[in-house]
């Protein structure tokens, strides 16, 4: 069964538990996708980001139950992933990042297979195909082909597929992908408004960190095929507060070994004479100057680390990948 | 698997070219309508009459010498048949990989098998549509401008083995044609394949029968293989040793069928494996 037997408490603690893995590996021949993934999330908006390879596409296709985990175990919308592939589909709405047009087909067309797909009655399909394509815009074009629509409309019309069926969860995989600095706009705004409407869950794979900044409040990492650091986005920027990227000419002088006996963290040195540190918790930025000046190091760069996700993704992959090599 | 198999059927009369084909198919059965109409309904002379039937060969009855009408009729449409499927693997089969569109199907609330079934569906009533159900038309057409009931009762075999061969051709050809769809997804490639597949073998067959005077050779050619499956089904052949040859035919087309389908289902996932 794929809802919970036990008493309502039960019901409610699961409810909020969108997904929760435990040491999910998946191979592919000799090549590792994923590692012992162990993952709790909670319902909400979810970005899952990482770079070409990290294992993110395999991860949305175990959950979408598309592809079995080689070992390991674990549930989405409280159902095992291992055992209800087909029913746990028709929770969720996924969104390809391809094409995935049916050629000649017209849009209305296109979306109430989708609800077809999902097992709805073919009459319930096609309402819910013409309500879903008026709510994210296409209402005007509904009867066009597929080949007609722009490279915007059509990432709308994928999404209005996704929601033919009012699915509980959506998984979408690179929504802004190829779209002009508008049309991302516009469909990060379409997707800002269905959250805050129906307050669905969403769990967005992405390159673009500044797409997950701005729709998710949590973060999955993912690099390698392992969980780099995954959280509440919020936790992770805070964490950057008293922290600074320092540029410094005069690389002899020992700057950086009087810096950490005196209680700062060098997080990431990607130069010799460049570093992201953390002052100590009583520092201000002038303290930093005046130990510089004791060791005839000049500072010819101080910005303080408004840590954005792109950085931390950065520095996250970037050690994994040195300590990796190492 | 109903909903797939009517949106690839929608997808083939949608495009302009396929009607042409569709009227080639259409024009087949209303000569053949005419050629029952003329001789069951006009008051032609005999040797008129024996004139159309050495023309289409054609026989309404099960006992007769000559060949069955409603056979010959199936063979001839089944040229037309061919060159659609050439035509239409890459629309109904090849986008969806091309495209990637078999994650979007497979992603929904179907299985692979679903999947694979709908396809199937929608190959096999292209063929059911110029082949069994005009040969249904023909055969109660017959009916109606003869004995009525007498002649359909009398020959329910033919009505079996319209429904058995037509079962054959969509099975063989729907299997084929998907499988290599999948594999090959474009048009052209798919198209030059396919016509080679059916002509290729068979020049080969004829050749070497010819040059090794061994009669089982020809079973080389998947077309007559299917030919002589449909005279199995309809009890006349046009020699006593294709009888034999029969069996064997049932048995290769069988036999590529069943490995077509295998690699079909290997073939059909929704995760490509990138390394």
């Amino acid at each position: 069964m794929c809802k919970p037997s036990s008493n309502q408490t039960k019901w409610k603690v699961l409810s909020l538990v969108l997904l929760d893995l435990q040491n999910l590996s998946r191979h592919f021949g000799q090549v590792q996708a994923l590692r012992e993934v162990t993952l709790r999330l909670e319902t909400g908006t979810i970005g899952l980001v990482g770079n070409n390879g990290a294992g993110k596409s395999t991860l949305l296709k175990i959950l979408l139950g598309l592809l079995p985990p080689s070992s390991g175990s674990g549930t989405i919308l409280g159902c095992d992933i291992r055992q209800t592939g087909l029913k746990l589909r028709g929770r969720i709405g996924y969104m390809p990042e391809a094409a995935a047009t049916v050629p000649l087909l017209k849009g209305v067309e296109y979306v109430a297979l989708s609800g077809d797909l999902y097992g709805m009655p073919f009459r319930d399909a096609r309402r819910r195909a013409h309500e879903v394509l008026n709510y994210v815009g296409l209402g005007e074009l509904r009867y066009r082909r597929l080949d007609e629509y722009s490279a915007g409309n059509l990432q709308r019309l994928k999404l209005a597929a996704a929601l033919v069926h009012d699915p509980e969860l959506l998984l979408l995989d690179e929504p802004t992908n190829g779209l002009d600095p508008a049309g991302r706009l516009s469909m990060l705004r379409l997707l800002e408004d269905l959250i805050a409407e129906t307050g669905k869950s969403l769990i967005l794979c992405t390159h673009l960190l500044k797409d997950v900044e701005r729709m998710c409040t949590q973060v999955v990492v993912l690099h390698q095929g392992t969980i780099a650091k995954s959280g509440p986005i919020e936790e992770m920027t805070r964490a950057a507060e008293n922290r600074y990227e320092v540029h410094w000419r005069d690389a002899s002088s020992d700057f950086l070994s009087r810096f950490r006996s005196s209680g700062g963290t060098v997080l990431h040195q990607s130069e010799l004479s460049e570093a992201l540190v953390a002052l100590p918790e009583t520092w201000q930025a002038k303290q930093l100057f005046e130990l510089a000046a004791q060791c005839g190091t000049v500072i010819t760069r101080l910005r303080e680390d408004d840590d954005d996700l792109e950085r931390l993704f950065m520095r996250l992959t970037a050690k994994e990948t040195k300590g990796t090599q190492d | 698997m109903i909903s797939i198999a009517r949106v690839a059927l929608i997808q083939v009369l949608r495009r302009k070219t396929y009607w042409v084909l569709l009227g080639l198919g259409l024009a087949q059965f209303i000569m053949f309508w005419s050629v029952i109409y003329a001789l069951t309904q006009l008051q032609l002379p005999d040797q008129v009459k024996q004139n159309i039937l050495r023309e289409f060969g054609f026989s309404a009855q099960m006992d007769e010498q000559r060949d069955n009408g409603y056979m010959v009729f199936m063979e001839r449409q089944s040229v037309v048949v061919m060159i659609l499927l050439a035509f239409s693997g890459s629309l109904l089969v090849g986008s969806d990989f091309r495209q990637r569109t078999l994650p979007f199907y497979l992603s929904r609330r179907i299985a692979k098998r679903h999947y694979i079934a709908g396809k199937l569906l929608a190959v096999s009533s292209l063929i059911l549509f110029l082949t069994v159900i005009p040969a249904l038309a023909l055969f109660v057409e017959y009916g109606a401008f003869t004995s009525g009931l007498t002649y359909w009762r009398d020959n329910w075999r033919i009505l079996v083995a319209v429904l058995a061969y037509g079962g054959v051709l969509c099975l063989v050809n729907s299997v084929w044609l998907v499988s290599l769809s999948a594999y090959l997804q474009r048009a052209a490639p798919i198209a030059i394949i396919w016509s080679s597949l059916l002509i290729m073998p068979g020049r080969l067959g004829e050749y070497l029968w010819k040059a090794s005077d061994n009669e089982y050779w020809r079973l080389l050619d998947p077309w007559r293989d299917m030919r002589l499956i449909g005279q199995l089904f309809f009890g006349k052949f046009r020699k006593d040793f294709d009888r034999g040859l029969a069996w064997w035919g049932l048995l290769l087309i069988s036999a590529i069928t069943i490995v077509a389908f295998i690699a079909l289902v290997r073939r059909v996932r929704a995760v490509d494996v990138v390394e």
